[in-house]
C-alpha cells in the first residue's frame, strides 16, 4: 500500500463466528417423539396387543388393571390396553381426514371470496357468518342426520365441513393482499384459469399462514370425534375409537371404575398436547424485535 | 371521511340482521325436514311405531306435516311473526314456555362464566405481557395451552369422578337438589360446570390479549411515553391496554354466543337443565318447532352480537371506520 495514507479509527469488526446450535434447539422434541410413538404404536398394533380388541369377556366386566388386563377391562369385558392402540387408528384417521377436508374447503372458499368482486365477496362472507351462527353441535347433528348412519368417513366429512370457516377467513385476507400483485395479473393475462392461479400462485403463498391452523384443525377434529362419540352422536360402540371407548364413561362413573375414564382420556389428551405444541412451533413464536417497555 | 346518515347506517345494519336471521331459519327448516327421522315418535312416543297408515296420515295432518316443505315454512313464518312458535312435540306445550323455563339456568351458568372469562383473560394476559419471556410468563403459557387442550367433556368426567364420586364434596349433576334449595345449594351445583366452562375458554382469550399487548409494546408511541418519563405500569395499563381493547371487545362480543354454546356439552354431561341440553335433545328427536325456535334464538344472538361488535369497534376506534370489518385474529 502507498505509504502516504495511514488507516485510523476502529476497524470494522469481524462478524461473530457462527454459533453451532444443537439441532434440537427450539424444536418440540418431546412432543414429536411422543406423537411418533403413539402413531407408530397405533399403526402397528397387531404386533404387540395381547388380546383381540373386539373380544368381549362377559365374565370379567369392569375389572381393575392387573396382570390379566393391563389397563383394566370395560363394562363389556373388552381389554382396554388393546382397544387404546386399535382405537387410536380410527381417532387419528378421522383427525387427519377431516383436517384435510376443512383445509381444502377453506382454501377453495377463501380464494373464491378473495378473488370475487366486492358484492359477491360480501355475500359469501355473510353466508360464512350465518354458517358460523348455527351452533356447531346442532349443525353436526343435522348433517349427521342427513348423511345417515355414522361411519368413519361420514363422521370425518361432518367434522371437516363444520370446521373450515376460521381458516377460510385467513385465506381470504391473504388472497385479497396477493391478488393485486403483478405475477397474478400476468398469469391471468396469459389466460390462466382459476385453479391454475390457485395452485401455482396463491396456494404457495398462503400455505405457510394456514399451516398452523391446519395442524390445529387436526387437534380439534380429534377432540370433536371423541366428544361426539361420547355423546352418542358419533361412532357406535362397536367401532372402537378413543371417543367411543369414553361413551361408556357414564356407567363407569356409577361404579367408580376410574380406569375406563382416565386411561383412554389420558392418551387422548397427550396426543392433543403433542399436536398443539408441534402446531405452535410451526407458527414460529419467535419475536425478534425487542420490547420497548 | 364523510359521516354517514345515521338512519341509513343503522337501517342497513338492521336489514342485514333481519336477512341473516331469515336465511338462517330457512336453512335450518329445510335441513331439519330433509333429515331422516320420525317427528311422530317424539310426539306420540312408542305408540307411533304401531300406528296404521291411516292413523299416521291423520296424525301428520293434525301436526301439519303432510304439506310440502315450502308451504310448511310459510306457515311457520307467518305464525312466528305473530309470536306463535308452535308447540314442542315432546313436551306438548308452547315451545316458547319450554325454553323460558330453562333459559335462566343457562344464563346463570353462561353469564357467570362469561364475566369470569372476560376479567380473568384480561388479568392473565396483562400479567403475561408484564412478565414477558421470564419464568412466570413461560409457565403460564405452557399451563394455559395444556389446559385448553383438554376436551371439555373429559375434564367434566374427571372432575365428577374426583369431586363427586370419590371425595363426595360436590353434587355430580343437576342445577339444584330435589325440592329446590338455597343459594348455597345452587352454587354447589354450579361450581363444577363453571370450572369446566372457564377452563375451556380462558386461555384462548388470555393468549390473544397477551399477544395483542406484546404487539402494542413494540410500537413507537411506547418509546415516546417512556421518554416522557411515564412509569412502566402507566404505559402498559394506560396506553397499551387501551390500544388492545377494541380488538378484544369485538372478539368478546362475538364470543358471547360461543361461550353460551360451549355450555352445550357441559350441560349435557352434568345433566344441567339448560338450553344446551334442550337443543341437543330437540335435534336428536326431531322436535321441529322447538329446534327452530332454539336455532333462531341462538343464531340471532350470534348475528346480533357480531353486528354490535362491528358498531362498537367503529365507535371506539376510528381506524375501523374505513369499511373493512374488524379484523379479529383467530388462532384455533
Amino acid at each position: 500500500m502507498d505509504e502516504r495514507f495511514t488507516l485510523t479509527g476502529p476497524r470494522t469488526p469481524l462478524p461473530p463466528p457462527p454459533v453451532k446450535r444443537p439441532w434440537h434447539e427450539g424444536k418440540p422434541v418431546a412432543a414429536m417423539v411422543t406423537l411418533a410413538v403413539i402413531v407408530l404404536g397405533c399403526l402397528g398394533c397387531e404386533l404387540f396387543i395381547p388380546k383381540d380388541p373386539a373380544y368381549m369377556d362377559l365374565f370379567r366386566p369392569s375389572e381393575a388393571p392387573g396382570p390379566a388386563f393391563w389397563f383394566g377391562s370395560d363394562p363389556m369385558g373388552r381389554d382396554i390396553f388393546s382397544m387404546i392402540w386399535y382405537g387410536g387408528r380410527v381417532s387419528l384417521l378421522i383427525g387427519f381426514l377431516s383436517a384435510g377436508i376443512s383445509t381444502a374447503l377453506a382454501a377453495l372458499f377463501g380464494t373464491v371470496s378473495g378473488l370475487a368482486p366486492r358484492r359477491l365477496d360480501e355475500l359469501l362472507m355473510r353466508l360464512t357468518e350465518i354458517f358460523l351462527s348455527i351452533p356447531s353441535l346442532l349443525l353436526i347433528v343435522l348433517l349427521q342426520a342427513v348423511l345417515g348412519k355414522a361411519g368413519v368417513v361420514s363422521l370425518s366429512v361432518v367434522i371437516g365441513v363444520t370446521g373450515w370457516t376460521g381458516m377460510a377467513k385467513v385465506v381470504r385476507a391473504e388472497v385479497r393482499r396477493l391478488r393485486e400483485s403483478e405475477y397474478v395479473l400476468a398469469a391471468r393475462c396469459m389466460g390462466a384459469g382459476f385453479f391454475h392461479v390457485l395452485r401455482r400462485h396463491l396456494a404457495p403463498n398462503f400455505f405457510s399462514s394456514i399451516m398452523f391452523m391446519a395442524v390445529m384443525s387436526i387437534r380439534s377434529a380429534i377432540a370433536a370425534e371423541s366428544t361426539l362419540s361420547f355423546m352418542g352422536l358419533g361412532l357406535p360402540l362397536e367401532v372402537v375409537s378413543w371417543g367411543s371407548m369414553l361413551s361408556l364413561a357414564e356407567k363407569a362413573l356409577l361404579s367408580g371404575a376410574w380406569w375406563i375414564i382416565l386411561i383412554p382420556g389420558a392418551f387422548l389428551v397427550v396426543t392433543l398436547l403433542c399436536v398443539t405444541s408441534i402446531g405452535s412451533w410451526l407458527r414460529g413464536e419467535g419475536n425478534d424485535q425487542g420490547s420497548n417497555l | 371521511m364523510r359521516r354517514k346518515n345515521p338512519v341509513l347506517y343503522y337501517g342497513g345494519k338492521l336489514l342485514s340482521f333481519l336477512l341473516s336471521v331469515f336465511f338462517l331459519s330457512l336453512a335450518v327448516f329445510y335441513a331439519s325436514r330433509l333429515a331422516p327421522g320420525d317427528p311422530l315418535v317424539s310426539y306420540y312416543g312408542e305408540r307411533a311405531e304401531k300406528m296404521t297408515v291411516q292413523e299416521r296420515a291423520q296424525a301428520e295432518e293434525r301436526l301439519g306435516l303432510h304439506q310440502p316443505i315450502h308451504v310448511q315454512y310459510a306457515r311457520w313464518l307467518q305464525n312466528a311473526l305473530a309470536g306463535d312458535f308452535g308447540i314442542s312435540y315432546k313436551y306438548k306445550t308452547d315451545a316458547l314456555s319450554v325454553i323460558a323455563a330453562r333459559l335462566p339456568n343457562t344464563l346463570l351458568l353462561g353469564g357467570t362464566g362469561f364475566v369470569l372469562i372476560f376479567t380473568g383473560a384480561l388479568a392473565l394476559g396483562a400479567v403475561c405481557a408484564w412478565n414477558e419471556g421470564n419464568r412466570l410468563d413461560r409457565f403460564l403459557c405452557r399451563a394455559g395451552t395444556a389446559i385448553s387442550c383438554i376436551p371439555e367433556f373429559w375434564l367434566s368426567l374427571a372432575l365428577i369422578l374426583v369431586f363427586a364420586v370419590r371425595l363426595r364434596w360436590l353434587p355430580s349433576g343437576g342445577a339444584y337438589s330435589l325440592g329446590g334449595g338455597g343459594p348455597a345449594d345452587r352454587a354447589a351445583h354450579l361450581l363444577l360446570p363453571l370450572t369446566v366452562t372457564v377452563a375451556g375458554h380462558l386461555w384462548y382469550y388470555a393468549y390473544m390479549i397477551r399477544n395483542r399487548l406484546l404487539e402494542e409494546i413494540r410500537s413507537d408511541y411506547v418509546l415516546l411515553a417512556k421518554a416522557k418519563g411515564l412509569s412502566r405500569r402507566k404505559v402498559l395499563f394506560r396506553h397499551c391496554l387501551r390500544g388492545a381493547m377494541p380488538a378484544y371487545l369485538s372478539l368478546m362480543a362475538i364470543s358471547v354466543p360461543h361461550i353460551l354454546g360451549g355450555t352445550y356439552i357441559v350441560e349435557t354431561v352434568f345433566s344441567y337443565p339448560g338450553i344446551g341440553a334442550l337443543s341437543y335433545e330437540s335435534a336428536r328427536y326431531q322436535d321441529y318447532n322447538l329446534l327452530m325456535l332454539l336455532c333462531v334464538l341462538t343464531g340471532g344472538a350470534v348475528i346480533l352480537c357480531s353486528i354490535l361488535a362491528q358498531i362498537v369497534s367503529e365507535r371506539i376506534d376510528p381506524r375501523m371506520r374505513s369499511g373493512e370489518p374488524a379484523e379479529v385474529t383467530d388462532h384455533g
